[in-house]
C-alpha cells in the first residue's frame, strides 16, 4: 500500500492557486562545473576552481519547476516548454542554501492544447533574500503523450 | 565580474555558435540532476515514439537548454548589469533537434532612465528562429 498522496499530473488536477514546495537545496560546485561544461561556457565568473563562492550561471536553476511539480504531482507524460520569463534579482553563489517555491497561476486551453503557468521564486534559505523570480508556461501532454 | 560591454540603442551582439547535439543534451541533463528531477522515463527528449505522439519528427532538445544558451550569452556580454536586475521573457517558437547549431542575438532596442531594453532571439543553422523575446539590463554598471 502506497503512502504517496500526490495527484496524477494531468489537466483536470491542475488549477490556479495550487502552491508547490518549498524545496531546499545547496548549490553544488560540481553542478556548476557540469553546467558550464555542457554549455561550453568559459566565463571565469562561474568557475568554482577560481572562487569557492563563484556565481551560479543565471539559468542553471530554471528546472526547479520540475522539483516543485514533484512535490504535489506524480506521473504524467511531461510537457513542451512554450514560454519562460526570469527576473534576476541577485546571483546565486556556490555553497548557498536555496529555498524554492511556486504557485500555478494560470491554466487554459488554446487551439486544443492544455497550458499551465507556474510562477516560482528562489530565495536564500537563511536570509530570505529574493534571488530569482520566474515563470514557465508549458503545454501539458495528455495521458497518451499527445499535445491535446 | 565586469562583463559590461558598452552597447547603444541600435547595436547588435551575436554569440559564437553552439552545437546542441546529443552529447551536449546529455551533458546538460546530467548537470541538472542535482537534486534529481521528475522526468518520464520515455519522453519527447529521448524517445522517438514519445516525440512522434507529441507531433515532432524526432526527439527534441529541452527548451530550457536553449534558454540557458542565450542566458549564458547575455551574462558574458553584460555581466552584473544582467545578473543583478536583468530580465528575460522568451517564447520557444520552434523545436530544436539534436545536431542543430544555435546562434544567439541581442539588439539594443530602446532605453529609459534605468533600463536598456533588448530584443533577443536564437536562430538555428537554417536561420529559423527557435526562441524570441526580450531582455532588460540595468543601464548603470
Amino acid at each position: 500500500m502506497s503512502d504517496d498522496s500526490r495527484l496524477p499530473m494531468k489537466a483536470e488536477n491542475l488549477r490556479e492557486g495550487i502552491h508547490l514546495g518549498p524545496v531546499f537545496y545547496i548549490i553544488d560546485a560540481d553542478q556548476v562545473k557540469r553546467f558550464t561544461t555542457a554549455l561550453r561556457d568559459p566565463n571565469p565568473a562561474f568557475d568554482p576552481a577560481r572562487d569557492e563562492h563563484a556565481f551560479v550561471p543565471p539559468t542553471m536553476r530554471l528546472q526547479d519547476y520540475a522539483l516543485l511539480i514533484a512535490t504535489q504531482f506524480k506521473g504524467g507524460k511531461g510537457g513542451v516548454h512554450a514560454k519562460h520569463w526570469c527576473e534576476f534579482h541577485a546571483p546565486m553563489r556556490v555553497g548557498q542554501a536555496i529555498r524554492a517555491e511556486g504557485t500555478i497561476t494560470a491554466t487554459f486551453r488554446k487551439r486544443g492544447k492544455f497550458y499551465f503557468t507556474l510562477e516560482y521564486e528562489q530565495h536564500d534559505a537563511a536570509s530570505g533574500e529574493l534571488l530569482m523570480r520566474q515563470a514557465i508556461t508549458s503545454v501539458l501532454l495528455n495521458e497518451k503523450g499527445e499535445m491535446k | 565580474m565586469s562583463g559590461t560591454h558598452a552597447i547603444a540603442v541600435g547595436d547588435q551582439r551575436t554569440s559564437q555558435p553552439y552545437l546542441l547535439d546529443a552529447d551536449a543534451a546529455e551533458a546538460y541533463g546530467r548537470a541538472l540532476d542535482s537534486p534529481r528531477r521528475r522526468r518520464p522515463p520515455k519522453n519527447i527528449h529521448s524517445d522517438p515514439d514519445a516525440a512522434a505522439k507529441a507531433g515532432f519528427t524526432a526527439p527534441i532538445a529541452a527548451g530550457e537548454q536553449t534558454v540557458a544558451v542565450i542566458g549564458q550569452f547575455l551574462a558574458a556580454e553584460f555581466g552584473m548589469r544582467f545578473l543583478r536586475g536583468g530580465r528575460i521573457d522568451v517564447s520557444l517558437t520552434r523545436p530544436v533537434l539534436y545536431g542543430d547549431t544555435l546562434v544567439s542575438h541581442a539588439l539594443a532596442d530602446r532605453e529609459d532612465a534605468e533600463l536598456l531594453h533588448l530584443k533577443i532571439w536564437v536562430e538555428n543553422q537554417s536561420g529559423d528562429r527557435v526562441l524570441e523575446g526580450t531582455a532588460t539590463l540595468r543601464r548603470d554598471a
